[in-house]
């Protein structure tokens, strides 16, 4: 515990780092001269990692989760030894800033592998992925995708992308079996659902599985509404989507938006029996829920999320609030987990070079992780195999795991009283 | 449909429509009498939002009272907008100047990113999510007020600009610069006070925005646009033309909301713009300059 947490510290190289690190230097360069073979060690003397995330802009709030997990990461990392494998190298996270743009994305990528980078994690928005795997894939450089869910991101036969998290589909159709299996067990039927999402690509995708899943389920999507992230007010889009009186209403989206979701169905007595968010930016969000106590209680949200029976988990979990002073969330998680990934692929390449890091990230087979889900492992197009969101709760104020059952904190709270109006 | 929801969208396009109103006026006005573009119109109303905020937060200070505070301020900072970084680019070419409200706006917001990080914040005041029903619509007090807020604003220009002597000066300048400095108006100090007005009346709008929506350092984004459209649509320069502009894209776009699929909502307010631009392109109700 003491060496997990002493890295968590996060403060400048201290004297002692310092100096021991500059006599190593020293040993290498004395046994370059003396013509040891063994000189690795001095050479590798870092790995540099890129990440690509829409730090400024739009999307500036989630992606510092984000960045908070890769941080956590990486300092755990290099706290306990580096790649031993590379004779301890230490991570060197390289940044890079999207602003959430297309074009930022492509240059920084290149950027970043021009000065060096051996993967690049990101980018967040899967516009901005669909158009750099490109970029990552000429330069046969790894791109371990965070957050970003479209499905056609591992489409066409790519090699180097890989994606540790549930896709588009893996996430609404597992999601939304998993609402479907809560309701079962507490007789209450869904049979009309209603969707909201952002136009995006992050929440088209979202809406178009929650419309192609219904025939399989047997529900009926009675409203599909797609809105502006930038909307300063939804109340028509609401109205609508109450006069079709659905059972459930599933909501895609980022911070603000989905908050105003929340608010005016709130206000405009919806009636569903749950207000359920789908990769939701805001429903699970500890912030989000802090702040909006009284709205939040009883939300649910399908999403990315630490597997609270894993002792490793809650660790990390409690790392996180100690150093950064906040509740880990679902970005925070997979900043965190997809770090150790490339971690764990370093340590079996134990190269620096690209593709055999590719080959060893192809190879994956990761039990020691923090998810809601069996060991992390990849198919031949990069998707991960075992990739499950977890359906989570705010109960009490705290987002609490409800599903899938094995990896359950506490029980649902089902149908929801307060969205039944 | 029913009638329910058509009530609903006519309320919520009132409502959103006078918020466009209120950050628009400004902006008209700036436009009118310094016939510049300020594309940092937005990120003026982004500081705006954080004064309230932290006045909220660190004081206590009720947002819709903070105006008496934020106004003046954001007066002074128009003025030194005006002075410092307008002014003296007046003979530049006119893209220059537009560039130049443009570099501003980017240089707030990366500052605003910079000292208070892209998160959201929100006042919450007892107020927040206050609300009655009209029939079956919902009336959300805090818009409501933002959206009253914008109709007393427009009065009070108006009135300001035809019964004081800087609104005469004022509104002499955005007819004609040159005779305006001919009869002796100080004409610079004329100028500043137009950006420090459009400033306050930004800042007006912030505080009346903070209690019913996040604060974030591109939090203008959401109205920014539409504040250009507002504007056109009014006629640049005609402040009441902007309030009714405002109406008119708050209405169009709830009604789109309420009546058409998915995200159309944007296309026809958008479409009303490129119209508008097409067949009347001094605006709905004449720009200040409509000869």
């Amino acid at each position: 515990m003491s060496e997990h947490t002493r890295g968590l510290s996060g403060g400048p190289v201290s004297r002692r780092t310092f100096l021991s690190t500059a006599g190593l230097t020293t040993a290498g360069a004395a046994a370059t001269v003396a013509g040891f073979p063994a000189i690795v060690r001095a050479q590798t003397r870092e790995v540099k990692v890129g990440y690509l995330l829409p730090v400024t802009g739009p999307l500036a709030y989630e992606a510092g989760l984000a960045l908070n997990g890769l941080a956590l990461a990486v300092d755990e990392i290099n706290a306990s030894g580096g790649i031993k494998s590379l004779g301890g190298a230490k991570i060197t996270m390289m940044p890079g800033d999207t602003q959430n743009k297309v074009e930022l994305g492509n240059s920084e990528a290149s950027r970043l592998i021009d000065q060096g980078a051996v993967a690049i994690i990101g980018p967040f928005s899967s516009l901005v992925a669909f158009s750099v795997r490109q970029v990552t894939e000429k330069n046969k450089t790894p791109f371990l995708l965070l957050a970003a869910v479209a499905d056609n991101l591992t489409e066409g036969g790519l090699k180097y992308i890989f994606r540790m998290q549930p896709n588009g589909r893996g996430m609404a159709t597992l999601t939304v079996n998993n609402m479907f299996e809560m309701a079962k067990n507490a007789n209450v039927p869904i049979k009309r659902v209603a969707m909201m999402h952002e136009d995006g690509n992050f929440g088209t995708t979202m809406g178009n599985h929650v419309e192609a899943f219904s025939k399989t389920m047997g529900y009926e999507l009675v409203q599909r509404i797609p809105y502006n992230l930038r909307s300063p007010d939804l109340t028509s889009e609401l109205s609508k989507v109450k006069a079709a009186r659905p059972d459930l209403l599933i909501v895609s989206g980022y911070y603000g938006d989905s908050k105003l979701i929340a608010e005016t169905a709130a206000k405009l007595r919806i009636g569903v029996s749950a207000l359920v968010g789908l990769a939701n930016a805001a429903y699970s969000n500890p912030k989000f829920i802090a702040e909006n106590r009284e709205l939040t209680e009883h939300l649910f949200d399908g999403n990315y999320w630490y597997n609270p029976q894993s002792a490793r988990a809650r660790a990390v979990f409690a790392a996180y609030q100690k150093k950064f002073g906040s509740t880990m969330a679902n970005h925070g998680v997979q900043g965190y987990q997809v770090t150790f990934v490339l971690k764990d692929a370093l340590e079996r390449a134990a190269s620096t070079d690209r593709d055999k890091i590719r080959d060893a990230i192809a190879k994956t087979n990761l039990s020691d992780q923090i998810l809601t889900q069996d060991a992390i492992r990849f198919d031949d197009s990069g998707e991960g195999i075992n990739a499950t969101p977890a359906l989570i709760q705010v109960q009490n104020g705290k987002p609490v795991v409800v599903g899938p059952a094995r990896f359950a904190e506490a029980k649902p709270v089902f149908p929801v009283p307060k969205w039944k109006g | 449909m029913t009638g329910g929801l058509l009530l609903q969208a006519v309320v919520s396009g009132l409502l959103l429509g006078g918020v466009y109103g209120l950050v628009a006026s400004g902006l008209s006005l700036i436009f009118g009498v310094l016939r510049i573009i300020n594309f940092a119109h937005g990120a003026v109303m982004m500081l705006a939002m954080y004064t309230t905020y932290w006045l909220f937060a660190l004081a206590g200070v009720d947002p819709y009272l903070s105006v008496i505070l934020t106004a003046p301020l954001f007066f002074a900072l128009g003025v030194v907008i005006q002075k410092v970084v307008i002014e003296p680019n007046r003979s530049a070419a006119e893209h220059n100047q537009l560039l130049l409200t443009l570099g501003l706006a980017l240089f707030f917001e990366n500052l605003a990113l910079v000292l208070w990080q892209g998160d959201f914040r929100t006042v919450r005041v007892a107020y927040s999510n206050a609300s009655f029903m009209i029939g079956e619509a919902l009336v959300e007090v805090p818009r409501l007020v933002a959206s009253g807020g914008a109709v007393l604003m427009a009065v009070g220009l108006f009135a300001f600009l035809r019964l004081t002597d800087v609104g005469k000066a004022l509104r002499a300048l955005a007819e004609e610069p040159e005779g305006a400095a001919l009869v002796g108006i100080n004409v610079a100090r004329i100028r500043a006070a137009a950006f420090g007005l459009g400033s306050a009346c930004v800042a007006v709008a912030g505080a009346l925005i903070t209690p019913f929506f996040y604060v974030a350092p591109d939090v203008a984004e959401s109205f920014n646009i539409m504040a250009f459209v507002v504007v056109v649509l009014g006629g640049m320069g005609n402040f009441m033309g902007a309030l009714a502009g405002g109406f008119i894209v708050g209405l169009a776009e709830s009604l789109g909301a309420a009546f058409l699929p998915g995200s159309l909502k944007q296309l026809v307010v958008f479409m009303i713009f490129v119209l508008v631009l097409l067949f009347r392109p001094q605006g709905l109700f004449g720009g200040s300059r409509d000869r």
